[in-house]
């Protein structure tokens, strides 16, 4: 890594100014941003790493009534063994105990989670060598390149700081970003409130809507009907330390009047399939229906050269989780 | 049946370990700057000379680990990371650099009981929590069984990548002294052997854990 100045931040606004005042940057577990800076992928190196972990009382994992309320800086290790999360909210439990390996999952956290940066090999490649959109640069190099992983949802389109109209395909790859979609979670930043629906975005150097030097504090995870009965699924390469290619997840209330289905890894931000939720509403699941639903999650894909199996794999996953719930 | 460990290979591990803890500098010896070689006899002289001299460099950090049961004081640039720090500064060459990246688990440590990659943490950010590294499991007879079964069941080949996996059988154990074969599996699966040598491990760390039953049992 290149020299830059460590700073303990004390609290959470220090260090928001200080990531907004330019040239520095927020660490909390480290796990996406150690290795961007081993790899030089910034276009501009940052002089300053905030250290978000010396923030007293930002690791809780508590329940406040009918809310779960998890602090950014609690480790997906501590979310997956806890409890309380077990006991409220399981797929949350699952999904953070399947995210990369067991000794990293003891100092990444869900904060790091949500916010990690894309895994485009363009946008990864060492020493910054493609200057692509979602680093300010002209173009995306994933739609006429290598795609495999890419989004089969077509690309998002997004303003540069200069108010450039720029694409991009690579995809939303937080393990944590679906299930916190189908339970409905409330972001809470140093700022706002922000819901499941609005909080991840596509921008320059972020994969979500908050603005430079707007920190990440607490995740309130309602615990409604479809936190009981809800399913996770992945669909990785490897077993361990790899990200999902595919991940489902699937949570229904107890009347079965409303189905939540996302998708990760299939667009640039966690996908909604409204068209497979309206099919489901107010139904059981029959083994005819989870096959339509498989495809009308799958409706509307337009993939590109390479990444046509995810199509299927959107189909099939859907269909075989829906089955687990009859 | 596996041949009987050689009593040289498993005497020379402990005392290499042990001689690589006993050579740990506990305190740096002279306080000299990185950039100009100049010497001082205080941290703070020489964050006065940074200030007044190189002004545009990363000044070090003073910083106190614990290391195996150690305190040492260390001047240390804020961006190194804990794995460059343990074997620079402090000798230590168990926790072994693959990756670099956080995907192969080769450099793990313990820290405050817990495994974590020591390559993908900053040292400067390890200050108060106590860190175990590979040579601390070494020196101590009560894992003599663990590192006695991977000799005996050749839970190796190159050799590069058993240290992390040693540490995390370690962490494992500290937990659950009777782990299953699939526990033992889903522990060490952030590690990776690129010889293949990883239906072994689950061997030698179940034989390991009969062993050291027996031995609890016979002391009372």
């Amino acid at each position: 890594m290149r020299p830059f100045n460590h700073i303990n931040a004390n609290s959470l606004d220090t260090a928001s100014e200080l990531v907004k005042s330019g040239g520095a940057v927020a660490i909390a577990g480290g796990g996406d941003l150690l290795p961007a800076l081993k790899d030089n992928i910034f276009p501009e190196y940052p002089k300053i790493v905030v250290n978000l972990k010396s923030i007293p009382g930002l690791d809780y994992i508590t329940l406040d009534g009918d809310t779960l309320k998890i602090g950014a800086l609690a480790t997906l290790a501590d979310i997956a063994r806890s409890p309380l999360v077990q006991a409220n909210a399981p797929i949350l439990a699952r999904a953070a105990g399947s995210a990369s390996s067991p000794s990293l999952r003891e100092t990444t956290t869900i904060g790091g989670n949500v916010c990690q940066l894309p895994r485009c090999w363009y946008f990864r490649k060492l020493n910054n060598r493609f200057d692509c959109s979602r680093k300010g640069g002209g173009q995306c190099f994933a739609i006429m390149g290598d795609n495999r992983y890419h989004s089969v949802f077509g690309g998002a389109g997004f303003n540069t700081d200069a108010g450039e109209k720029r694409t991009c395909i690579a995809v939303n790859q937080s393990e944590l970003a679906p299930v916190l979609n189908v339970l409905t979670a409330k972001f809470v930043t140093t700022g706002r409130v922000i819901g499941n629906l609005d909080f991840f975005g596509v921008g320059v150097l972020t994969t979500t809507v908050l603005n430079r030097g707007e920190l990440l504090k607490e995740i309130q995870i309602p615990l409604t009907d479809f936190a009981k009965n809800s399913r996770y699924k992945r669909f990785a390469f490897r077993k361990s330390i790899d990200f999902p290619v595919i991940n489902l997840a699937i949570a229904v209330n107890s009347d079965r009047s409303q189905y939540h289905i996302c998708l990760g890894g299939v667009a640039p931000t966690p996908y909604i399939a409204l068209k497979a939720e309206e099919l489901l509403n107010g139904k059981t699941i029959t083994p005819e229906l989870a096959e339509a639903a498989g495809i009308a999650a799958a409706e509307g894909a337009k993939p590109f050269e390479a990444n046509a199996y995810k199509v299927q794999l959107i189909k099939t996953l859907v269909k075989r989780e829906l089955l687990t719930m009859t | 049946m596996p041949n009987q460990p050689t009593r040289a290979t498993l005497q020379s591990a402990s005392e290499q370990a042990a001689a690589a803890l006993a050579a740990m500098p506990l305190r740096p010896e002279v306080v000299s700057c990185p950039l100009c070689s100049r010497q001082f006899l205080t941290y703070s002289e020489l964050s006065e000379h940074y200030a007044a001299d190189h002004a545009d460099s990363v000044a070090p950090a003073a910083i106190t680990l614990n290391v195996n049961g150690k305190t040492c004081e260390l001047i240390i640039e804020p961006y190194l990371t804990l794995k460059q720090v343990l074997q620079f500064h402090l000798g230590l060459i168990g926790a072994k650099e693959m990756c670099d990246r956080g995907a192969c688990g080769s450099c793990t440590v313990i820290i405050n009981g817990k495994p974590a990659l020591s390559c993908n943490l900053l040292a400067a950010e390890c200050e108060g929590k106590s860190i175990e590294t590979v040579e601390g499991i070494a020196v101590n007879p009560r894992w003599r069984p663990l590192i006695d079964q991977y000799c005996k069941w050749d839970a190796m080949q190159c050799g590069y990548c058993t240290p992390g996996f040693l540490v995390s059988a370690k962490a494992l154990l500290d937990r659950n002294p009777t782990p299953t074969e699939y526990e033992i599996n889903d522990a060490l699966s952030g590690n990776i052997c690129i010889c293949g040598t990883q239906p072994r491990h689950s061997q030698a760390i179940l034989e390991a854990v009969k062993l050291m039953a027996a031995e609890v049992s016979e002391n009372g």
